[in-house]
């Protein structure tokens, strides 16, 4: 029997700012679409690489999450400090980037798919808390921060909230094109 | 030496609401970073598959132009179809997805080069332009249901959702196409 595909985005309650409760509604729709495409994927599969020195699937849900929480708390103004919601240093949790021929991070090997997505539940829902206090005033807000390499980043809250969506979904795409490279595991490289 | 980088997202002028208008913004700039990315890209690499059956960056950048004309007019302006070959030159299968298992990339993007593939993404861009430009607040919560397809199935969606689908589609395929020239980059002779 036919049925119809409804495709919508429930705008949450709780938030100070529709703009930002429809960034998380998007956010929650990008995850639940990934681990549904993900949900069968084995600790082998979230370890493979499609050669030495780039990213597995593991290793991007890992840094999804970390962005996630970095972002939030940079829109807030408050230090970065992922180890303490994640377990992951913002910097060396997701192993990126990866070095010329090198294989994912040691502290990853092994992590069955449920460590991803208690990483990746644990990162939303810092980012929904702090998302839940942006009011409208705060959005043309501008923060700012200075990268590991020294350079100084200046960016608006709006900015940071259309980041984390575009970011995730991004990321999203690889994850499925690496699935299909794993199925097939014939890529020339 | 350390250098300012500054992002913010301004929101276009010229639209009857902000909410299109800022969607609109997000689709440039991912259009802008993912062409700035591809800078240097040869016809070669553009037509290049890690396998048979695999997308290569050209099928998908044609992808990315024919779908955003398509839901644009018939997600967003909610007409009952689209005119992809009237707005982007392109039809609708030209950009060869679904590959079948050990398929090769279409014969219609053989050879060309990445200012083709630009001005077929502006030209769709143009015309979402356009459409967005005409979208009020009101316009956002419009349920619109698709004609059955083949297999009876429909989709229903609103204008808002639309509007977040052609940002997130285009971000989800961009990242497949940073992928690919890094696997380009990579590949060993064959």
């Amino acid at each position: 029997m036919a049925t119809e595909e409804r495709f919508t985005l429930t705008v949450p309650t709780g938030y100070a700012c529709p703009e930002a409760a429809f960034i998380i509604a998007q956010l929650d729709d990008q995850s639940a679409l990934l681990l549904e495409a993900v949900r069968d994927i084995t600790p082998e599969e979230l370890e493979w690489q499609p050669g030495r020195g780039m990213n597995s699937i593991g290793m991007l849900l890992a840094h999804n999450a970390i962005v996630e929480v970095v972002w939030s708390q940079a829109a807030a103004g408050e230090p970065v400090d992922t180890a303490r919601i994640l377990g992951l240093d913002a910097f060396e949790g997701d192993g990126m980037p990866l070095p010329p021929d090198a294989e994912p991070p040691a502290h990853l090997a092994g992590k069955p798919f449920a460590y991803y997505v208690d990483l990746l539940e644990r990162a939303r829902a810092f980012a929904r808390d702090h998302a839940q206090r942006i009011t409208a005033a705060d959005l043309d807000t501008i923060r700012t921060r200075t990268r590991r390499n020294g350079q100084r980043q200046e960016f608006s809250v709006r900015w940071v909230l259309y980041h984390m969506l575009e970011h995730f979904a991004g990321h999203h795409g690889q994850m499925l094109l690496l699935r299909h490279q794993y199925a097939a595991r014939r890529v020339n490289v | 030496m350390p250098h300012l980088v500054e992002t913010k997202l301004e929101v276009p002028s010229g639209y009857r609401s902000s909410v299109p208008a800022r969607y609109v913004w997000q689709l440039d700039d991912q259009t802008r970073r993912l062409f700035e990315a591809l800078e240097g890209a040869t016809a070669e690499e553009l037509a290049w598959q890690p396998a048979p059956g695999n997308n290569t960056i050209g099928m998908l950048l044609a992808h990315l132009a024919i779908a955003e004309a398509h839901m644009a007019a018939v997600g967003v302006e909610g007409r009952a179809d689209s005119d992809v070959p009237g707005t982007i030159g392109i039809t609708v299968d030209d950009d060869g997805l679904p590959l079948p298992e050990d398929g090769a990339p279409p014969a219609v993007l053989e050879g060309k080069d990445l200012a083709w593939f630009r001005a077929r993404v502006d030209q769709a861009r143009a015309e979402t332009v356009r459409i967005a430009r005409e979208v009020t607040d009101a316009d956002l919560s419009r349920r619109i249901v698709r004609p059955p397809r083949p297999d009876g199935g429909q989709r229903a969606f609103n204008v808002e959702w639309m509007l977040y689908h052609l940002v997130e589609h285009f971000c989800g395929h961009s990242g497949q196409i940073l992928m690919l020239r890094h696997l380009y980059r990579v590949r060993q002779p064959a």
